[in-house]
């Protein structure tokens, strides 16, 4: 248990591939405004071989020197090439260790554990890396780790085989189907991310490709047909839109979603695999989003909002449970698996009275384009007046959509910027209430919720605008843990 | 309504129009070189009373008005269990922060609020953080290690 350890040799070629990966930018931009004259050539060449090679000794000489020991209840480790570090992580402090498996781990039944840490608040080292060790080793890891914790919480107490007991007690609680991997895929933004990448790799390849003499070519064939042009512009969008879909299979495929005792265990990917683990009581909030194009299906995506993650990774503050899974079935999936309940209940809406508040604050937001727009076309300007439809559909909707409710002790709130989401969060963590009433409001007897809770580093909130006066109160005074009414 | 007790120190008043009276300056600086500018290129005169106006507006508004009215709202209360605090100029804004979720205490102080004996505390909880501005140097000590004391009782996790 004390003898320090090594990380496995594919530890070197990732950082390898990771360095490489972070120079492709610059190396891209020399390439494109660096030099064109053909002696150049030479010493770029020669150049670019010296910087790999360099990457790869740093590389091999990183993991060299990195060496980790489980001792005396504290994770270990050493490291650092010019500065030598050494990071001693107590047992205790460990929050949890996430699992993932890349395309090289695979092959050699690797994985790459990220150990966060309940570090200082905000600091941007509050998880350690190792980048590849064995299965075994990690599984072994995560058994003392787990026991030592054990230890702690329970006392003495504690076995070795409750503790196998309770390993083995991991219910799934939720698993991808492949129509709903499907549904997801289609209906996710991902088009566009491709089809920018696409539009940026053709104006890179501005040396390599003949432009001049294909404006030509094209100029021929548009004069030949313009029907031709819009086909092979399908053909592209089509193109990227398969591409994305397979990359959000690829990456959403076994998405698996298991509970033990103390934590939710989430794992997805094909190619590559990843495992989130969140502790359950660091769970802050559930939030279930709909955006547009999932919403005509019935289909929503639920987060968990927790304290996890640092500054550096904010991927561990807001958790994909589900990706896409009918509204209803939500609560049927959840049950009481979590601290907070995702039920669906009646939410109170805003009165009838605020509507015009919230047309007014869509309108406004339209009121600099309509106004660039007829400066800059004069009378033909005046068609822009036409967004002022489109703004007042959108405020209604937003108006349809804001919601809260009051359960217990838990606060749930509904509301829509372009996605709509539906905050479920618990008083406990719930870090500060605040009520709102500008002058307006006031004569109207209307104001503002604002609940925030922690996520990460930062927080979150949900805001309500323009329910009733007394309703805003109602949910002051529920938070509110003095026994003399604030109001 | 039942508003949060007590009142921040009214020498909080001369500081916020100081700091205003300060950002005034640097829009006189502006409006002034404005008004020479439209003196050497012959702009018409709508421009020069244009920069007028807006040293006017913004004194009257922020070395006089917004001070004034900043401070009648500003109101706090410590309680036991947890601490409220009310602000706004046109929007009034209350806030609740239940003591057990207060994680630590600060109170700080730059030059201006040194000169006046005034020191603004702030009130950090995991997420969020609080300010309530000058105060008394003396009470916002008081009010510090008061509030540092409840949190410490009121104890839990995150």
């Amino acid at each position: 248990m004390s003898n320090s350890k090594r990380l496995h040799p594919i530890a070197a070629v990732t950082n390898f591939f990771k360095q490489l990966k972070e120079l492709i930018v610059p190396f891209i931009a020399f390439f494109v405004f660096g030099t064109k004259a053909s002696e150049g050539d030479l010493w770029f060449f020669m150049g670019s071989i010296a910087v790999v090679m360099l990457v790869l000794g740093i590389g091999v000489l990183n993991w060299l020197r990195f060496s980790y020991r489980l001792e005396e209840g504290e994770l270990r480790m050493e490291y650092g090439l010019l500065v030598r570090k050494k990071r001693y992580i107590p047992f205790d402090r460990i929050q949890s260790l996430d699992f993932s498996e890349g395309i090289l781990h695979r092959p050699f039944g690797l994985v790459k554990v990220k150990v966060e840490t309940a570090g200082p608040s905000g600091a941007a080292d509050a998880e350690a890396v190792l980048t590849a060790i064995t299965k075994e080793e990690a599984n072994r890891i995560q058994d003392i780790i787990a026991q030592a914790k054990g230890k702690l919480v329970e006392g003495a107490l504690d076995t070795e085989v409750e503790r196998l007991e309770e390993r083995a007690e991991e219910n799934v609680i939720y698993q991808i189907s492949s129509k709903e991997l499907l549904v997801l895929a289609t209906t996710s933004g991902g088009v566009g991310v491709v089809l920018s990448a696409m539009v940026a790799f053709l104006s890179q390849l501005d040396d390599l490709i003949p432009y001049e003499s294909a404006y030509r070519e094209v100029e021929r064939v548009v004069s030949n047909g313009i029907v031709i042009v819009s086909v092979l512009v399908f053909i592209g969008f089509l193109l990227a839109w398969v591409v994305a879909l397979i990359g959000t299979m690829v990456k959403f495929a076994q998405f698996t979603v298991k509970k033990t005792e103390r934590e939710i265990i989430i794992s997805r990917g094909l190619l590559e695999k990843r495992q989130i683990t969140i502790p359950l009581n660091r769970i802050q909030a559930v939030r279930i989003s709909e955006n547009i194009l999932r919403q005509p299906f019935g289909l929503c995506s639920v987060y968990l909002i927790s304290a996890g993650g640092s500054v550096r990774n904010t991927e561990g503050s807001k958790v994909l449970l589900l990706p896409a899974v009918k509204k209803a079935q939500v609560a049927h999936i959840l049950q009481e698996h979590l601290p907070i309940l995702a039920t669906k209940q009646p939410f109170n809406k805003p009165p009838k009275r605020s509507l015009p508040r919230y047309l007014f604050r869509g309108a406004l937001m339209v009121v600099p384009f309509v106004i660039t727009a007829i400066a800059i076309f004069k009378l033909w300007g005046l068609l822009s007046i036409m967004l002022f439809l489109f703004s007042s559909a959108w405020s209604y909707v937003i108006y349809k959509d804001a919601g809260w409710s009051i359960e217990g002790q838990q606060l749930n709130i509904q509301y829509r910027g372009f996605i709509k989401h539906t905050l479920f969060m618990k008083k406990n963590n719930v870090q500060s209430v605040s009520y709102k009433e500008s002058f307006f409001q006031r004569r109207k007897n209307l104001a503002t919720m604002t609940s925030l809770i922690k996520s990460g580093m930062g927080a979150i909130g949900g805001t309500i605008v323009d329910i009733e006066k007394e309703e805003a109160r109602e949910i002051y005074h529920w938070y509110s843990h003095s026994q003399k009414a604030p109001f | 309504m039942n508003e949060p007790q007590k009142r921040i120190s009214d020498k909080a008043l001369s500081v916020w129009r100081i700091t205003g009276a300060i950002t005034s300056v640097s829009i006189m600086v502006m409006a002034g070189g404005v008004i020479w500018l439209s003196n050497v290129f012959s702009w018409p005169a709508w421009v020069v009373i244009a920069a007028v106006a807006a040293i006017i507006l913004h004194v009257y508004l922020y070395v006089y008005l917004f001070p004034l009215l900043r401070w009648k709202r500003w109101r706090y209360e410590v309680r036991e269990q947890e601490i409220e605090l009310q602000q706004g100029v046109f929007v009034v804004k209350r806030t609740l922060v239940p003591m057990i979720r207060v994680q630590h205490v600060d109170t700080r102080q730059g030059p201006l609020l040194k000169k006046y004996g005034l020191a603004t505390v702030d009130v950090s909880t995991a997420a969020t953080v609080h300010e309530i501005p000058a105060l008394p140097m003396e009470e916002a000590e008081e009010l510090r290690q008061f509030i540092s004391r409840l949190a410490r009782v009121a104890d839990e996790d995150v």
